[in-house]
Parts: structure tokens; C-alpha cells; sequence
């Protein structure tokens, strides 16, 4: 772990713990001791605001264009997702956290499906982990190509240089949509993963289509990074904005790219293998810097990689079946054990986890989801204060937050 | 994933518990444990999750929260505390920030009362909602003005 | 027609803003055609031929919306800001040469600076407009609007030096005069001219609230920036006045900087809309190419770059007028 202050974090404390002391801004300040006079603008980004990706709501203290506080307030789209998976039986759980991250399904799927495996003691088939790892990285390359277009919109503007880049990037994640489509028969919320397995084999064909998109999008990818990186507006708008401590951001819990950017080289991927990552040799591509620009280069190169990796699985995956239970077609047909797990996957946004509590019938006892988008929206009260409404909006987009999974 | 020894002997001497996923520990000591193993390199704050037991014979209307704390790359460890209704927990915020939204989260959704929150607001739902809809006694079918 | 040039000047402003409105409500055809060139997507196809009617549907569509005026807005300044910011835009239009001879409205002898003061009172009806929608995001978009203002006027004047002094006069008509034959000033003297061009089409962009420079809309940041309490009609004439505003500034760095109606073969008209719309088709390309400056790094940008590059073209235009 490449941290600079791991050096004293192995120190067992002698006697009482000091209070921890916090060099980032304070997420409680209280306006009234910034400002007595009352000048300060008080303004709500959101719910309705193009930048906001989605509807989330922040309340601003603005000193001219300064924000001095920021209070967020998620679950404009709190649809009961946990209530329902209390609700709703083991099989019919997989397409309703489909709606969570809407942008990477697949990988919502596998991670409930995995915690009921552990849960059960479910051994996977080899071909269907392959099968898994391969989707997981497809919907990766999927989801940041939507990140890049969003991204660039945040900074460009719908009706500008933003909206080619968008446009463009949704010209290469169409065709991966159209991949699965081919796949599981649905372009988004597939339902294609089960207790035990996968229920879609991949068809004929499937293998050179996904090599066809795949090199095009990699050979994109270069377009990408003339059209945005290269670019001296790019830059100076990204480079320093919306810098992320790394202990700030483990303590908050953020992951993914977000925590690598800000120099913490860790993968769930890499460092507690499933599905067939065990088997692969993954780069996990780590910066120091932590501001946006540092966290732009650190999705790339993770999209590169995911290409990489989809490229070499698509040849390699094993022969054998693909479910090591008879796939249910009854919603109360499969019966849990009772007991308690706890697994985390390593989405395109981090550390997607579940969490399940289960008593033995059909349905789950208490199914929380842990959304890395929940987690990182945390920072906003600490990165905000102190930059402008522009900027702001910039570190918005660079954590990419998904706010179906954050307010669930 | 077998437990580290620092970890082991951390619990072994300072908590007198023994290594378990999740370890279950009094509520008043929660923040002394989350402080020592923040001390350890514990500084990753994965989750804190509850959930809601109706009364048996046996114990009281209660509900359970969970952390969960990771020193990365590859250790982790969880506790859970359990918190009779109508009773509160410490908060973790003074340990780790990432507490603030997870405990509002549960307490919104739960209703475990976090003891020294800075900040015990709802997160999810609107600030005048009735009840903790992931209680087990939360009554789902009862229509209810204006939303549900 | 020089016996009533009241008459005259009336009939071609009557005239050429009912062409140049007609011009600038198709170029948001060419733009959305352009753009979605650009983007791999067909633009308008569905009304009429390739889409050409798509302006008038534009237009059928915003005259229908209902116009509403917020109720905490001040009424007065709220509805009369539109119309006066297209009015400024026009007005600039009065000193302009359009083809050798008496082709002009207004044969002004300040023409250039005529051009440039009511091109720059543009600020205050988007002023007008932000502070009297009582919207935060309005305020603030107006805000920025008066503050890039003050950054980008001092190089756009002095840039409007360079041609002055090379030839000697503020007449617009004797400005293209003066770069007869060939010799447009972006090209010779080598050095000011090009650079003051740059320079010009950079503080155009600016004033004409265009991307790279369109702090005061930014509507990621600001939602619409000035105009996100205004719809309808009233909103179309904020766009319209963005358009001219934009077409006017590409006419006149064709005839300060490119020569204006000269060119090979005979001169004229011809020559002077051609170039001016490759200008103008050069802004759409820059606007759907790149991403928007942050408020103060524009006016850093202007203060630090822009100001002493001018100031530095003023200076050798100065030594070439007198010494060469």
C-alpha cells in the first residue's frame, strides 16, 4: 500500500486516544460565525439542474462565488430498494438492484448474487466466473465511457465542445449495449445472473463482435484524450480542483477510482480476487495527485485496462456449464440458509458491497447495498467550501456519482 | 480470511474478545474499539449497517449496527453492537467522518438513535416522515397521507 | 442619394437587418447542421427539404409559448432588456461598408468606435436582464457578464488600434480602402495584424457570450445563466441578439483585418460574405470543439496575455506607420 502516512499507522496507541485532528475543511461550520452580517448568497444546486447527474440537492453558502458550506441533501430518487429486497424473494432481488447503478447492471447483479452465494455455500462453475469477469469488465468500459461524456458535458456545456464528446462517447457505448443485447436479450437491465451461475450462455458470433468493438473503442480512446485531455481549457479547469486527501477519503469509505486517484493502490479486484480475477494479471493504475485531472487519467487508464482484460478473456473462457443450480424460474422456488455475509465487489465506482442477513425462508431477513456513490457524494461538505460554483461542479462530475445507488 | 495477529492480540488483551466476523462488542465500548483499531491502520470506514429484531421471549424489541473496517489492502474486521429501542448508541463521527451519513442512514431507515451525532437528521426520507420503513413492524399496506 | 441620406441610410438599415435577421435565423440551421456533422448525427431533417425550415418551426415554437413574467421580477427591466440587447447588437451595424462606394447606412467618420461603444453597451440589457429576473443563477451569470466585461473590452479596443493606425483613419470605409489589392492587414504588415485578428476573434467570442468564453450563460454551472427565467419569444431574442452578435463580429474582422469586398477578380459584396461567413463558420467549429474557461481564469487570461500582446501590436503598428 502505497500511503505516505502508513509509516505510523502501526503503532498500537498507548493510553487514551487523542481526538483525531482534521486538516480538511469543517462540514459543520456554522454560517453565522463566517459571516454575522449575513451577506452570504444561499443558493440550492439542484434537484433540477443540468450538472447535477440526476437529481441531488445541494444547499450552498456562497461568498460571491465562493462556496463557504455546503450542506447536500440525497434521496430525491429514494425509491425503498432495501424495503423491497426485505419484500421480494432471492430470485426476484437481481432485477430490481439492476436499477441502482443504472450505469453498470451487470455488476449490481454480481454483487447480490455473490453475497447469496457465500451465503449458501454456492460453488460457481469455472466457465460462468469467466463468463462474469468478462461481463463485469464489458459494463466497466461501458460505464466510463458515460462518465467521459458526462464529464466533458460538465465543463463544455450541452451546447458546446461538452456535448461532442458526449455524443461520441455514446456512439462506443451504444455498440457495447448492443453486445449485450446479444448476450442476455436486454441492452441494460439484463437479469442475467442467478444464484449459482449465469442463465445466458454467450451466443455464436458473440466472441467477434465483442473483439470488433473492443479494438474500436480502444483505438477511441486515443480520440478521447486528443479531444479532452490534450486540451489547455482541460486542463487548467481540472488541474487542482476538487483535491481529495487520501485519509479524508478512506475514512469516508470512498474507493474506486476516486481513492487511487488520490495515491491509495487498492483494487478488490486484485487484492481479494473473485469470480476469475484470481486467475488474471490486473494494473491497477494509481496517481497521487487526487484532484480531478489525476482522477480523469485514473478512469482512463482503467478503461484501457478493461479493455485489455475483455480482449483476453473473450478467447480464453473454459468450457463447462454455467450454472451450478438448476435456474429457478419460481420466485419462491430457492431457499436461503440462514446466516449473515457480507461481500464486496469492485464496481466501476469502487467498493460495491451487500450485505445480507437471512433467516432460512425465501426471502431476505435485511439486504442493505453499499453504494460507493452514497460514500463519495460524502466528500462534497468537505471539498466544496473554499472553490467556486464552477469548480463545484467540476469535482461533481469527477467523482461520477450515480444517484440511483445513492439514494437507493 | 484469517485474522491478523496484531488484530488478534489487540482484541485478546484490550477487549477481551475473541476474532470473529463480526465481533459483537458492548455499546460502551464501541468507541474506544473503533479508536484502537483506527490505531492499528484500521482507517478504512466500509459501512455501518443496522438492522431491526422484533421482541421475543428471550430479548427485547432491538435492532443490531454493524461495522464494517478495512486496513487495506486485504484485512478487515467488523463489529456489531446490539441497541434495545428506545436506547441509543455512541456515534462513531468522532472516529471516523464517514460515519456521519452512514448513521443518518440508519437512523432514518432503522431508527437506531446515535448518541453525540452531530447531525441526526433524516437523509433519505423527508424530514417529516413517519416511522423507520426497514423496521420490521413498519405496516407497508396502510395507506398513509400523502405518500404511502 | 447623398441629398437625403436619412432616406437612404433608413431604407438599407430597414433593408440589410431584415437580410441579416434572415441570415442569422438560418445560420442556426448551418450551426445545428454543422454541429451535428460534428457529432455523428444528421442535425434537422424533418422540416422541409434537409431541414432548411427548421428556423421557421424554431420561431412558430417560441412565438407560442406563453410569456410569463415572474412575479418577484422587476416587470420593467425584465421585458424590456430583450429587445434592447438586440438593439444594441444592431445598432453596431449602422457604420458598416458593405461593398465599394456609398454602400454603407451611416458613413460615420468615428465608425469604428461607434461600432465598438454600442457593441459594448450589449453588457447592460444582460445586466438589466440577470439582475431583474430576481433568479440567483441570473444574478450571478450577470454577475460575471459586467465582470468579463471590463477584462475583454480593453484588448478588443486596442486590437481595433491596429488597423486604425495603419491606415490612418477611424472611417470603417476607409479602413478597407486602405488594404486594396491584397494587402489585408492580417497578412501585412507581417506580425500586428495576424496577431491582433487572434486576438479579435478571441474578445468577439467573448463579448458574443460564445464557448470558449461563455461564463455568463455556462449552462452547466448557472443552469442558463441570464436568461433562465426568460422563455419564449423573449429568450428567442436573447438568442437572436447572440447570433448577430457573433455574425457582426465575423463582418467586422473581414473588413478590418481580411480586406473587407476586396479579393481576386472583381471586388464586392461576394467577397466580404464569404468571408465573413468562413468567420463565422470558424466560431461554430471553436464552440463545438472546446470545453468553457472558469470565470477568473478568463479574466487572467485577458489581463496577463491578451492586454500586453495588444499592447505590444499597438506599438509595432505604430513604428511600422511611422517608419516604414
Amino acid at each position: 500500500m502505497a500511503v505516505a502516512h502508513s509509516e505510523e499507522a502501526h503503532e498500537a496507541p498507548a493510553g487514551p486516544v487523542p481526538t483525531v485532528v482534521r486538516p480538511w475543511a469543517d462540514p459543520y461550520l456554522d454560517p453565522e460565525t463566517y459571516d454575522p452580517e449575513g451577506d452570504l448568497m444561499v443558493m440550492n444546486l439542484g434537484p433540477q439542474h443540468p450538472s447535477t447527474h440526476g437529481v441531488f440537492r445541494v444547499k450552498l453558502w456562497l461568498d460571491g462565488e465562493v462556496c463557504v458550506k455546503a450542506v447536500p441533501y440525497p434521496g430525491y430518487l429514494h425509491r425503498g430498494v432495501e424495503k423491497l429486497c426485505e419484500k421480494l424473494t432471492y430470485v426476484q432481488i437481481p432485477p430490481i438492484v439492476d436499477k441502482n447503478d443504472y450505469v453498470s447492471p451487470y455488476i449490481n447483479e454480481l454483487a447480490v448474487n455473490m453475497a447469496f452465494e457465500q451465503l449458501n455455500a454456492v460453488e460457481v462453475p469455472r466457465r460462468s466466473q469467466y463468463l462474469r469477469t468478462l461481463g463485469a469488465e464489458m459494463q466497466r468500459v461501458g460505464s466510463h465511457l458515460l462518465w467521459l461524456g458526462t464529464f466533458a458535458m460538465d465543463m463544455g456545456g450541452a451546447l458546446g465542445g461538452g456535448a461532442s464528446a458526449f455524443m461520441h462517447t455514446f456512439r462506443e457505448r451504444e455498440t457495447i449495449l448492443d453486445c449485450f443485447e446479444l448476450w442476455t436479450g436486454a441492452r441494460f437491465h439484463y437479469n442475467t445472473l442467478t444464484v449459482g451461475g449465469s442463465r445466458h450462455d454467450v451466443p455464436a458470433g458473440f466472441a467477434e463482435m465483442v473483439r470488433r468493438t473492443y479494438e474500436t473503442i480502444r483505438a477511441r480512446t486515443i480520440e478521447y484524450d486528443e479531444l479532452i485531455y490534450d486540451n489547455a481549457i482541460f486542463r487548467s479547469r481540472t488541474e487542482g480542483v476538487g483535491r481529495v486527501d487520501a485519509k479524508l477519503a478512506m475514512e469516508l469509505g470512498v474507493s474506486g477510482p476516486i481513492l487511487r486517484a488520490s495515491g491509495i493502490d487498492w483494487d478488490l479486484r486484485r487484492d481479494r480476487p473473485y469470480a476469475a480475477y484470481g486467475e488474471l494479471k490486473i494494473n491497477v493504475p494509481v496517481r497521487s495527485a487526487g484532484d480531478s485531472l489525476a482522477r480523469y487519467e485514473v478512469r482512463m487508464a482503467e478503461m484501457r485496462e478493461s479493455i485489455r482484460l475483455v480482449l483476453d478473456l473473450i478467447d480464453g473462457i473454459p468450457e463447462g456449464p454455467i450454472c451450478a443450480l438448476k435456474p429457478v424460474k419460481l420466485p419462491g422456488a430457492f431457499k436461503g440458509k440462514a446466516g449473515q455475509a457480507y461481500v464486496a465487489v469492485d464496481g466501476p465506482r469502487g467498493e460495491l458491497g451487500t450485505w445480507v442477513i437471512a433467516d432460512g425462508t425465501e426471502r431476505a431477513y435485511r439486504l442493505k447495498i453499499r453504494p460507493p456513490s452514497y460514500h463519495a457524494m460524502a466528500l462534497i461538505p468537505y471539498l466544496a467550501p473554499g472553490s467556486t460554483l464552477s469548480d463545484i461542479i467540476v469535482t461533481l462530475g469527477s467523482l461520477d456519482p450515480i444517484l440511483g445507488e445513492v439514494d437507493r | 480470511m484469517s485474522t491478523p495477529d496484531d488484530l488478534a492480540s489487540l482484541l485478546r488483551e484490550g477487549f477481551d474478545l475473541e476474532p470473529a466476523d463480526p465481533l459483537t462488542v458492548d455499546r460502551s465500548r464501541v468507541v474506544e474499539l473503533a479508536r484502537s483499531l483506527k490505531g492499528i491502520g484500521f482507517e478504512y470506514f466500509s459501512y455501518c449497517a443496522a438492522a431491526h429484531y422484533p421482541a421475543t421471549d428471550a430479548d427485547p424489541d432491538r435492532t443490531v449496527v454493524e461495522y464494517r473496517l478495512r486496513r487495506l489492502p486485504r484485512d478487515e474486521v467488523a463489529f456489531r453492537v446490539w441497541v434495545p429501542t428506545g436506547e441509543s448508541t455512541p456515534s462513531l463521527c468522532g472516529v471516523f467522518a464517514g460515519a456521519d451519513w452512514q448513521e443518518r442512514e440508519q437512523y432514518d431507515l432503522v431508527g437506531t438513535v446515535f448518541a453525540d451525532h452531530p447531525d441526526l437528521r433524516r437523509i433519505m426520507l423527508p424530514e417529516d416522515w413517519e416511522g423507520h420503513p426497514l423496521r420490521r413492524d413498519y405496516a407497508i399496506d396502510t395507506r398513509h397521507h400523502p405518500w404511502r | 442619394m447623398t441629398e437625403y441620406p436619412w432616406l437612404w441610410g433608413g431604407g438599407f438599415a430597414l433593408v440589410l437587418i431584415t437580410v441579416l435577421m434572415g441570415v442569422a435565423a438560418w445560420s442556426i440551421w448551418f450551426e445545428r447542421k454543422f454541429a451535428g456533422r460534428m457529432q455523428n448525427r444528421p442535425g434537422p431533417t424533418q422540416v422541409g427539404p434537409a431541414g432548411l425550415l427548421q428556423p421557421l418551426a424554431d420561431l412558430l415554437k417560441l412565438i407560442q409559448k406563453e410569456d410569463i413574467t415572474p412575479t418577484n421580477a422587476d416587470s420593467f427591466l425584465f421585458n424590456i432588456a430583450p429587445p434592447l440587447g438586440l438593439l444594441t447588437v444592431l445598432g453596431g451595424m449602422a457604420v458598416y461598408p458593405w461593398a465599394p462606394g456609398d454602400w454603407v447606412p451611416a458613413n460615420l467618420n468615428i465608425g469604428i468606435l461607434f461600432t465598438l461603444s454600442i457593441g459594448s453597451l450589449v453588457t447592460i440589457p444582460v445586466w438589466m436582464a440577470g439582475w431583474a429576473s430576481n433568479n440567483k443563477y441570473a444574478l450571478l451569470g450577470a454577475m460575471r457578464a459586467a465582470a468579463q466585461a471590463v477584462s475583454f473590452e480593453v484588448p478588443l479596443l486596442l486590437t481595433c488600434l491596429v488597423p486604425i493606425i495603419l491606415s490612418g483613419s477611424f472611417r470603417m470605409g476607409d479602413i478597407v480602402e486602405a488594404q486594396a489589392d491584397g494587402h489585408w492587414f492580417a497578412l501585412w504588415p507581417p506580425g500586428p495584424g495576424a496577431v491582433a485578428f487572434v486576438l479579435f476573434l478571441l474578445c468577439s467570442l467573448a463579448e458574443a457570450n460564445r464557448i470558449p468564453f461563455d461564463i455568463p450563460e455556462a449552462e452547466s454551472e448557472l443552469v442558463a445563466g441570464i436568461t433562465t427565467e426568460y422563455m419564449g419569444m423573449k429568450f428567442g431574442l436573447f438568442y437572436l441578439a447572440e447570433y448577430m452578435h457573433t455574425l457582426i463580429a465575423s463582418f467586422m474582422g473581414a473588413s478590418m483585418f481580411l480586406g473587407g469586398w476586396d479579393g481576386p477578380g472583381p471586388d464586392g459584396l461576394h467577397w466580404l460574405v464569404l468571408k465573413g461567413l468562413t468567420l463565422y463558420a470558424g466560431i461554430f467549429w471553436i464552440r463545438w470543439t472546446f470545453l468553457r474557461y472558469r470565470a477568473d481564469q478568463f479574466m487572467a487570461i485577458c489581463w496577463r496575455i491578451f492586454v500586453p500582446v495588444s499592447l505590444l501590436t499597438v506599438t509595432v503598428a505604430a513604428f511600422w506607420r511611422v517608419y516604414a
